[in-house]
């Protein structure tokens, strides 16, 4: 009898390269679903032997689906969690609320291999007899946009300077699904108007360049975040002008570095960076960017909210691309989702 | 051979350049032992490589900040990635002279710092490197910028009162 394993991850590309890493030959029925919701609808209907579960997702995330199928009283699949979250204790959170495995993303067939084989799942002669791959490649034809892709390399970095964060801090970050937009002008002013509404703000500003893709990496505060900031990183003494450009500068440094790191070997550039310059401080938001000043006409913008748990810290990191860059940046990603055979 | 002494000589112009380069360069282990100090931090700290080789950083600067700083360099031991300073948070991180002292408006040098983890080829950090760039020219015309719109909003509030 085959093993009916179930993928449930927002994008489409991880669905894809997780599907790819299953073991060939491996005799499985898979099905996929897009969120946590879809996934309990499947396996309330028919029964599962494995749930390979993302945490980030959009209507139900992947805490709360471990946490639904922990009331089921029918039988439940295995569930091994693959995320780009590692922050350790997103990893120990999974396996209190019952996940049996952890697995960083992306995963690679070794990898995907050695974990089913020592979680007793798979074994090496279980092969089904013509030897057929796992993964039926019709769904490999799938046609992949550029905002799926980008939004999944934005997944995997945010997790991994999330994790470089929370190790320095020893603190819980919330990640949020990553939004990739285009945005004319008009569009980055209201956008940025509703992320940190009517309060000020302060934002420190990164240019980034290399193969021919420039972007700059913009971070901004909401000024309510400095008091709980300094709590956070143990500073004692009142809060200064000076020492709000200090915080905003070490929490950039240990954000942006990390997540550029990221992004930068997934598509295998090594990127210039500039200094981060200070934006602004304590100024709205309207007076960040000038619109009326702006020579460009659209940009490829990737939003990310970070909050820390049980603080009253959010940030906004946002990637805006020049338009130039969209083009070699759409070329580059397709080699990413292009098959490896 | 011939490459050989090629390979030597490519060593000695790469080695000039960092040397002369109008950037500070500091090398040092995780001892905060300098391990490398380039002429532009010899010429303007005064302290020469071979006295500043094998010291702790910390030491050479006897007004800096010494825990601040410990802590910026062992996050970066730590997290493996470059932080920086800017000269908004610490003017004159290290105490320099401004490069114009006749027709320059600063007297000390602003500078924006670099601390860069440098990656052994295993992974390991074992060393950091330390960049000092001069920015006194762009502080100094922010700070006169900024100043002037200060004293401008004051004037138009004194306007608009009478």
């Amino acid at each position: 009898m085959s093993t009916r394993v179930l993928i449930c991850d927002d994008s489409k590309i991880a669905r894809k390269q997780l599907a790819r890493t299953l073991p060939s030959g491996w005799d499985v029925e898979l099905e996929y679903a897009e969120n946590g919701q879809e996934a309990l609808d499947l396996i309330t209907s028919t029964a599962f032997d494995i749930l390979f579960l993302d945490l980030n997702m959009p209507v139900k995330d992947g805490y709360q689906t471990l946490d639904a199928l922990q009331s089921f009283t029918t039988p439940v699949p295995a569930v091994i969690v693959v995320s780009g979250d590692v922050q350790p204790q997103a990893i120990q959170r999974v396996k209190d609320m019952g996940a049996i495995a952890f697995q960083k993303k992306p995963a690679s067939t070794e990898e995907i291999h050695e974990l089913l084989v020592s979680l007793n799942l798979f074994s090496v002669g279980e092969q089904s007899s013509d030897n057929v791959p796992a993964v039926d490649q019709s769904s490999a034809a799938e046609e992949f946009t550029l905002n799926d892709c980008l939004q999944e390399i934005s997944n995997i970095a945010m997790g991994r300077a999330a994790s470089v964060l929370a190790d320095m801090l020893n603190v819980f970050i919330k990640l949020p699904v990553p939004k990739v937009n285009i945005l004319e002008v008009g569009e980055l002013q209201m956008a940025l108007d509703y992320s940190v509404k009517d309060d000020n703000c302060s934002a420190v500003s990164q240019g980034f360049v290399g193969s021919g893709i420039a972007f700059e990496a913009l971070l901004i505060f909401n000024d309510s975040s400095f008091p709980d900031m300094a709590k956070l990183l143990g500073v004692k003494e009142q809060i200064t002008r000076e020492l709000e450009i200090e915080l905003l500068m070490d929490v950039s440094s240990v954000l942006v570095g990390p997540f550029m790191t990221a992004i930068g070997k997934q598509i295998n550039i090594d990127f210039s960076h500039s200094h981060p310059i200070l934006l602004g401080q304590h100024v709205k938001i309207g007076d960040l960017i000038n619109v009326k000043k702006a020579t460009w006409k659209r940009t490829l913008a990737v939003e990310i909210v970070y909050e820390v748990e049980n603080y009253q810290i959010s940030c906004d990191l946002l990637l805006l691309f020049t338009e130039d860059s969209v083009s070699t940046l759409e070329n580059l990603l397709s080699f990413l989702v292009e098959d490896d055979e | 051979m011939s490459n050989d002494a090629e390979g030597i000589a490519d060593l000695h112009w790469m080695f000039d350049m960092l040397h002369h380069i109008d950037v500070g360069l500091a090398v040092i282990n995780q001892n905060y032992e300098v391990q490398l100090w380039n002429s532009f931090m010899e010429n303007h700290s005064g302290i020469s490589s071979s006295i500043a080789k094998q010291q702790s950083l910390l030491s050479l600067f006897p007004n800096l900040d010494a825990s601040w700083l410990r802590q910026k360099l062992d996050n970066v031991f730590a997290l493996k990635t470059p932080i920086f300073i800017s000269w908004e948070q610490r003017p004159a991180l290290f105490p320099f002279n401004s490069y114009r002292p006749i027709t320059g408006v600063a007297d000390k040098m602003y500078q924006n710092v670099a601390i860069r983890p440098l990656s052994n080829p295993d992974g390991s950090v074992k060393h950091l490197c330390l960049v000092v760039y001069d920015v006194t020219d762009v502080a100094s015309n922010k700070i006169s910028l900024s100043a002037a719109n200060h004293r401008l909003v004051r004037l138009s509030q004194a306007i608009s009162k009478k």
